[in-house]
C-alpha cells in the first residue's frame, strides 16, 4: 500500500461549532471569599500547641513502658542466671540458699559427663531432635500446602478435627502407646525409636502456622506458574518453598526442640532403663529425693549444656527466620 | 496466531450461582478483543476459563480449532498477564522471564526417527529473554529482583514473561489497573505499539472503558454474566444496543431522560425537560426508515452532545449550574434542569472567551439544548435501542418466547430503576 492511499482528507471540518451566543445569568448570591490567611494562622498555632504536649505525653508513656519491660525482663531472666551461676559452684553439690558460688570451677560439668548417663541422654535427644526435625518439617509442609492450596471434600472437617485432636494432651494415650511400643521392642533402652515414632506420627497436625503462612502467598503466583507450565510438585518446590524460608526454619526449630523438652512421654517409655532417657527425663531424675543432694549442681550444669545446641541452631538460622522474601511478588 | 471460539460457555459456582451465562464468541486470528464491564460481570471468569484456571461448567472453548476444555493451562499454548503481576519474588527479572522456558520441552526427532523431548538450550533462553527485554525496555533490570522495581517496571516484566513464550493467545487480566493514572496512560499507548510487535491473538479484560475503547479491535461489553454487545469501539459508542452499553461507554456518562418522541409528517421531535427539540440529521432519517411511531422513549444524550445556547432558542432548557469541573481543555458542568434532573454538560473551553469560561460557576443560570442528530432512543420497557432492535409487540407471550435472557434481566432492572 502506498502512502498516498493512506492520506485522509477533510474537505471541511464537519464538527458543528456550538452557538456562540449563549446567555449566562450570574449566581444570585455571591460566593464568599474565605479569609484564608486568618484560617491558616489559626491552624498553625493549634498545631504548635498540640505538638508540644504530644511530645511530653510520648516521653511519659515511653518511660512507663520501659520500666515495665525492664521489670519483666528481670523476672524472666532470673532463673537462667541462677542456673548458670549454680552450675559453676564447687564448694557443695546440694541445694544452697544463695546463687553466687563461693568457689568457681568446672567440677559439675566434669561429673555430668563422667558420673551420670548424661552423654547417653544427650545423644538420644540429639538423634531424636535431628530426625524429628526433618520428618516433621516434611510432613507439616506437605499437609499445610495441601490444606492451603487444594480444595477437596472434607477439607474443613479435617482441619477442625485436627484442631480438636491437638487440644487433647498427648499423654492421654500414654498407656496405649507404651503397650504398643513395648510389643515392638521400642521402649527402655530403645525408647529413642519409640519416641521418634510417637513424635513424628502426629506431627502433621501442627500444620496450622505453616498453612497460615502459605495462605499469605498469593494464589496468582501458583496460577502464573501453572500457565508457565509448572506441575503441582514443581510449583511446590520451585515457587512456594523458596518463599517459605521463615516458616521452614520455624518448623525445623520446633521439631528439633520438641524432644529436648518432652518429659512425660520420655520418662514413661524408658522407665526401666535410665540410659534410654532423653535429657529432660534424665536431668529430672537427678533431682529426685535420693539424688538431689549429690547432683543438684550437676543438674544445673546439664541445663546449661542442653541450652547450647538449641541456641547455636537458632543463631545459625535466625537470619532466615526473621525476614520474609515475598516483597514485590504482587501489588501490595 | 490462533482463533478462539467460545460456544455456549457457562460458569456455575456451587449449585446455582451463575457467573457467566451462555457465552458465545468467535475471536479471529490476531484480533485484539477486550472484555469490559463493571466488577462481577463475569469478564475475568471468562478469561480464566480460556486460560484453564477455572473449570468450564458448560459449553466448549476452542483454541485454534482444538477443544481445550480438559487441557491444563500449560497445554493450551496461552500466556497470561495477571492484574497483580504475580512475579516470582525470589527470582531475578531474567529468571522470572526464563521460568517458563526452563520448564519447556520441545520435541526433537533424532536420526532413528524417535521423538525426544529436550529442554531449551541456555543460549536459546538467553536470546529470547534479552530480545523481549529489549522490546520492553527492561534490559537494565534483568538482574534485579521484583521488589527492587517500580510498578510500571514490574508490569513490563510480567508482560515480558508472557511474551517470551511465543504463545498462540495472549491473555491479560486488568494489567494496568494497579498503576497510577499517568503510568496507565503511558502503558496503554505502549501496549498498542507492543501489540503490533507481538502480533498474536489478544484477550484483554478491563473495567475501564477508556482502555477498552483505545485498545480493542472489538469490545465485548458484559453485565451480570451476559454479553450486552459485541462491536468495534465506534459501533458501541455510536450505536449502543441497549441502555446499559450506552451508559457504560463514554465518560462522563450519557445523560438519560424520560421523553416523548413525536412524529409529524415524517419529521421527528422529542419533548424533554419542557423543551421541544427537533431530531434531525442521521438519527432522524434512521427513525423514519424504521418507521418508529410517536411514543414514550428513554432519551440518551452524551454530555458532549449538549450545547450552550441563548435564551431565545425555542429548544432551550434553562438550567442552574451545581458543580463545575475544570478539566483544562474542557469543562464538565453538572447542571439541574427545571424538573430537577441532573444533567452533565461537556463544554470545550477552547471555543469560549476567558470571560465566558470564568462566568460558568456554581449558581449561574445557563441555557442548554441537545443536538438532535446524535441522540439515542431506547425503549422504556426493554431498554433496547429503538434503532437496532424491534420493539416486541404488545404481546407478552412473544416477548417471553423471544429471548429468555433480556426478560430475566429486565426484571432485575425494573426493580433497581
Amino acid at each position: 500500500m502506498s502512502e498516498q492511499e493512506n492520506i485522509v482528507e477533510f474537505e471541511e471540518i464537519s464538527i458543528e461549532a456550538p452557538e456562540r451566543a449563549f446567555d449566562i445569568e450570574a449566581p444570585s448570591a455571591p460566593v464568599s471569599d474565605t479569609p484564608l490567611a486568618e484560617a491558616r494562622e489559626r491552624t498553625q498555632a493549634s498545631v504548635k500547641k498540640t505538638h508540644m504536649s504530644q511530645k511530653t505525653k510520648n516521653a511519659i508513656t515511653n518511660t512507663i513502658i520501659h520500666i515495665v519491660l525492664v521489670v519483666m525482663c528481670f523476672v524472666w531472666i532470673l532463673p537462667f542466671i541462677g542456673i548458670v551461676l549454680e552450675s559453676f559452684r564447687c564448694e557443695s553439690t546440694g541445694l544452697a540458699g544463695y546463687i553466687f558460688p563461693q568457689k568457681w570451677g568446672f567440677t559439675n560439668y566434669v561429673r555430668l559427663f563422667k558420673e551420670t548417663d548424661f552423654p547417653h541422654w544427650f545423644l538420644n535427644t540429639l538423634i531424636m531432635g535431628v530426625i524429628v526435625a526433618i520428618v516433621q518439617t516434611v510432613f507439616v509442609l506437605m499437609v499445610a500446602y495441601a490444606l492451603s492450596r487444594h480444595r477437596f471434600k472434607g477439607r474443613k472437617f479435617l482441619m477442625n478435627l485436627m484442631l480438636v485432636f491437638g487440644m487433647f494432651p498427648g499423654f492421654l494415650t500414654l498407656i496405649l502407646l507404651y503397650t504398643w511400643m513395648h510389643d515392638w521392642n521400642m521402649t527402655d533402652l530403645n525408647a529413642l525409636w519409640g519416641l521418634i515414632l510417637i513424635y513424628t506420627a502426629s506431627s502433621g497436625m501442627g500444620y496450622y502456622i505453616a498453612k497460615g503462612f502459605f495462605d499469605t502467598i498469593s494464589h496468582s503466583l501458583d496460577e502464573a506458574a501453572r500457565v508457565d507450565g509448572a506441575t503441582r510438585l514443581q510449583i511446590f518446590y520451585k515457587i512456594i518453598m523458596p518463599l517459605s524460608k521463615p516458616i521452614i526454619i520455624y518448623t525445623i526449630l520446633m521439631g528439633f526442640m520438641g524432644p529436648w523438652g518432652d518429659f512425660v512421654m520420655a520418662t514413661f517409655m524408658a522407665h526401666n532403663a535410665h540410659a534410654g532417657y532423653n535429657v529432660a527425663a534424665g536431668l529430672q531424675w537427678l533431682l529426685t529425693d535420693s539424688m538431689k543432694n549429690e547432683y543438684y549442681t550437676t543438674f544445673c550444669a546439664g541445663g546449661v549444656v542442653v541450652a547450647l545446641p538449641i541456641t547455636i541452631l537458632f543463631l545459625l538460622l535466625q537470619k532466615y527466620y526473621v525476614a520474609g522474601v515475598t516483597g514485590g511478588a504482587v501489588k501490595g | 496466531m490462533a482463533t478462539v471460539k467460545l460456544t455456549n460457555v457457562k460458569k456455575i459456582y456451587g449449585k446455582n450461582t451463575v457467573a457467566v451465562h451462555d457465552f458465545n464468541l468467535e475471536i479471529a486470528d490476531k484480533e485484539f478483543i477486550v472484555f469490559v464491564g463493571p466488577s462481577g460481570c463475569g469478564k475475568s471468569t471468562t478469561l480464566r476459563m480460556i486460560a484453564g484456571l477455572e473449570e468450564i461448567s458448560e459449553g466448549t472453548i476452542e483454541i485454534d480449532g482444538r477443544i481445550v476444555n480438559d487441557l491444563q493451562p500449560k497445554d493450551r499454548d496461552i500466556a497470561m498477564v495477571f492484574q497483580n503481576y504475580a512475579l516470582y519474588p525470589h527470582l531475578t527479572v531474567f529468571e522470572n522471564m526464563a521460568f517458563a522456558l526452563r520448564l519447556k520441552k520441545s520435541p526433537v526427532t533424532d536420526e532413528n526417527g524417535k521423538t525426544k523431548y529436550v529442554k531449551l538450550s541456555n543460549d536459546e533462553i538467553y536470546k529470547r529473554v534479552t530480545e523481549a527485554a529489549e522490546i520492553l525496555g527492561i534490559s537494565d533490570y534483568l538482574l534485579r529482583r521484583p521488589r527492587e522495581l517500580s510498578g510500571g517496571q514490574r508490569q513490563r516484566v510480567a508482560i515480558g514473561r508472557a511474551m517470551v513464550r511465543d504463545s498462540q493467545v495472549f491473555l491479560m487480566d486488568e494489567p494496568l489497573s494497579n498503576l497510577d493514572a499517568k503510568l496507565r496512560n503511558q502503558m496503554r499507548a505502549e501496549l498498542i505499539l507492543l501489540r503490533k510487535k507481538i502480533d498474536t491473538t489478544f484477550v484483554y479484560v478491563t473495567h475501564d472503558q477508556t482502555e477498552a475503547m483505545t485498545l480493542g479491535d472489538r469490545i465485548v461489553i458484559m453485565k451480570d454474566g451476559f454479553i450486552q454487545q459485541v462491536g468495534t469501539p465506534t459501533e458501541v459508542f455510536e450505536m449502543p444496543e441497549n441502555l446499559f452499553v450506552a451508559e457504560f461507554i463514554g465518560a462522563p456518562k450519557m445523560n438519560i431522560f424520560h421523553a416523548n418522541l413525536n412524529e409529524e409528517n415524517g419529521s421527528y421531535r422529542v419533548s424533554v425537560c419542557g423543551a421541544d427539540i427537533p431530531v434531525d440529521g442521521e438519527k432522524g432519517e434512521m427513525l423514519r426508515a424504521r418507521g418508529v411511531p410517536s411514543r414514550e422513549v428513554i432519551l440518551g444524550v452524551r454530555p458532549e452532545h449538549i450545547t450552550l445556547t441563548s435564551r431565545n432558542n425555542p429548544a432551550a432548557i434553562p438550567c442552574v449550574i451545581q458543580v463545575n469541573e475544570m478539566m483544562g481543555s474542557e469543562m464538565h458542568l453538572h447542571v439541574l434542569s427545571p424538573e430537577g434532573e441532573e444533567i452533565i454538560v461537556r463544554v470545550p473551553t477552547v471555543q469560549f472567551t476567558a470571560q465566558q469560561v470564568a462566568s460558568l460557576v456554581a449558581g449561574a443560570k445557563i441555557f442548554i439544548t441537545f443536538r438532535g442528530k446524535v441522540m439515542h432512543f431506547f425503549s422504556p420497557s426493554s431498554e433496547f435501542n429503538l434503532l437496532t432492535h424491534d420493539e416486541p409487540e404488545e404481546n407478552e407471550a412473544t416477548e417471553d418466547a423471544a429471548s429468555e435472557e433480556p426478560a430475566a434481566e429486565l426484571e432485575n432492572k425494573e426493580e433497581t430503576l
